[in-house]
């Protein structure tokens, strides 16, 4: 198991927790992004 | 009576689809997994039907009006988490399934805890996924509520699951999932547009307040571990969804299916969420009525909207309801004959098909309270199997026993804890992990000593 790539993305997925706070679609974009940049990872990179 | 001719049209439409793309089926690997050869575009839309459910249109949109964006986080932390497991796992499940014939996710357990652990896992399945399908029954029968009784929804739901799943097993099942798949996105695509022009010009999200971040007075930690822990694992936990990592070609395939579906899952649970936030907004600005029992958020909408496009999202969402419940019942119907009974034959799958579907209209049209309990509960019970899951690729130790043992005490561990509720404050599905990981090192452990003292 990729344990590490699993931790970043949990952790990554995790931040508006503590990091993000603002009342505007910021949390919403973010956590898309990082979906989507996983996504992104999975298809081009990982195969 | 418009819902009743698109109700006609869609069972027309999904049996013709079905009777296209079924073949002769010689082996109960034709009629279970498509004789492995499936693309993989078909594979994703089946894996992403079978995956969202009614819960996408009606439970995650009024999660989302009541809660905000972190039903968002919740659901794209399952996406992730998905992605995560099948990039790594579903190309060894598959070239597994290949090389030994593995049919059913209790193929794969037997491979190396034996056939009474693949038998006590059809059980424990069964009981988790009985439940949860007979709510999708409720749901879409509810949703028919206006245009027939409760009794006749629910049996033609069970007729339309049947009639599909018997004339072609997968293949039929695969081809219906992809196809009305595509009609769930576009109908949530419509939605959101709809829910748009519905806002005033000049509107500002800023009104949505705290449900704008997380933390915020419904996502505490606590409550965001709760709700994502048992779904992170969904892909290595739900039989339907590892039967599935069986369909694919090749292995090409398999990366096109696990690529899309998650390219389907993102863009769906962003105009999910999207329509939550934005009919929640319209609530803000005095268009819609203030719904407090959030399951009834997507029916207030719906009954808002031109009655076409009511009708046409509804059914998008009958649609969802039923092709997540024949992937299950298929599932289950192979567990039932191949892992339970050991009988190969197709006839005994079909009619398992018969008597699945049968129970699970029975619990649906009693609708009695332990089945919502039940349903609730199922995917963390699921969660009981995750260290025999990941034994077969990371462990040596382990053996039948132990994998028994883990199985039998992490289900009792689950539902002991959602009844009792002595839980010490720890969300259940981390007490079953902890429990059943737990359970199966020791007693793997234990076994090795006395196997070679013996």
């Amino acid at each position: 198991m990729k344990a590490l790539e699993g931790l970043i993305v949990v952790l990554a997925m995790c931040i508006p927790f503590v990091a993000i706070k603002s009342v505007d679609l910021t949390t919403y974009i973010y956590w898309c992004l990082v979906s989507a940049g996983y996504l992104s990872y999975i298809a081009f990179s990982r195969w | 009576m418009l819902m009743l001719y698109a109700l006609l049209s869609y069972l027309i439409i999904g049996t013709v689809i079905a009777i296209l793309a079924k073949k002769k089926v010689f082996t109960d690997e034709d009629y279970y997994i498509a004789g492995r050869n499936v693309s993989g575009v078909v594979s994703a839309l089946t894996y992403a039907a079978t995956t969202y459910s009614a819960f996408m249109m009606v439970g995650l949109v009024g999660l989302t009006y009541l809660s905000g964006v972190g039903a968002l986080g919740f659901e794209l932390f399952y996406l992730v988490g998905t992605l995560l497991l099948l990039s790594y796992y579903a190309p060894k499940i598959w070239k597994m399934g290949k090389e030994k014939g593995l049919v059913t996710p209790g193929d794969l357990i037997a491979s190396k805890y034996g056939e009474t652990t693949a038998k006590i896992m059809a059980v424990v399945v069964a009981i988790a996924l009985i439940p949860y399908t007979s709510i999708q029954f409720v749901g879409i029968s509810f949703l028919l509520g206006n245009s027939m009784s409760f009794e006749a929804g629910v049996m033609i739901s069970a007729v339309i699951i049947a009639l599909w799943a018997l004339l072609g097993g997968l293949r039929s099942v695969a081809w219906t999932d992809a196809v009305f798949g595509l009609f769930m996105l576009s109908m949530a695509i419509l939605a959101v547009f709809y829910a748009s022009s519905m806002l005033p010009a000049k509107t500002d999200f800023s009104k949505l307040g705290e449900l704008l971040y997380v933390p915020n007075s419904f996502w505490t930690p606590i409550t965001f571990i709760s709700y994502t822990l048992p779904w992170f694992f969904f892909a290595l936990t739900n039989p339907q969804v590892v039967q599935r990592i069986f369909i694919p070609k090749d292995e090409k395939s398999l990366r096109r299916m696990v690529v899309l579906f998650g390219l389907f899952g993102l863009f769906y649970t962003i105009l999910v969420t999207l329509l939550g936030l934005q009919i929640r907004l319209l609530t803000e600005e005095g268009v819609f009525p203030r719904v407090s029992n959030r399951d009834l958020v997507t029916p207030t909408f719906i009954n808002m909207i031109p009655e076409w496009l009511g009708v046409a999202i509804a059914i998008s969402i009958f649609a969802a309801a039923i092709t997540t419940a024949n992937s299950i019942v298929l599932t289950l119907s192979s567990m039932f004959s191949k892992d339970l009974l050991r009988n190969r034959s197709v006839l005994a799958g079909r009619v398992f098909v018969l008597l699945i579907t049968s129970a699970i209209a029975i619990f649906a049209i009693q609708k009695p309270n332990y089945i919502v309990d039940l349903a609730v509960m199922s995917s963390t019970i699921l969660l009981c199997q995750l260290p025999l899951i990941f034994g077969l690729f990371h462990y040596k130790i382990g053996d039948k026993i132990s994998a028994s043992l883990t199985l039998i005490v992490g289900f009792s561990t689950a539902v002991a804890m959602y009844y009792t509720k002595a839980t010490l404050g720890v969300p259940v599905s981390v007490w079953v992990l902890l429990v059943s990981f737990a359970v199966f090192f020791v007693t793997a452990i234990l076994e090795k000593r006395f196997k070679a003292q013996n």
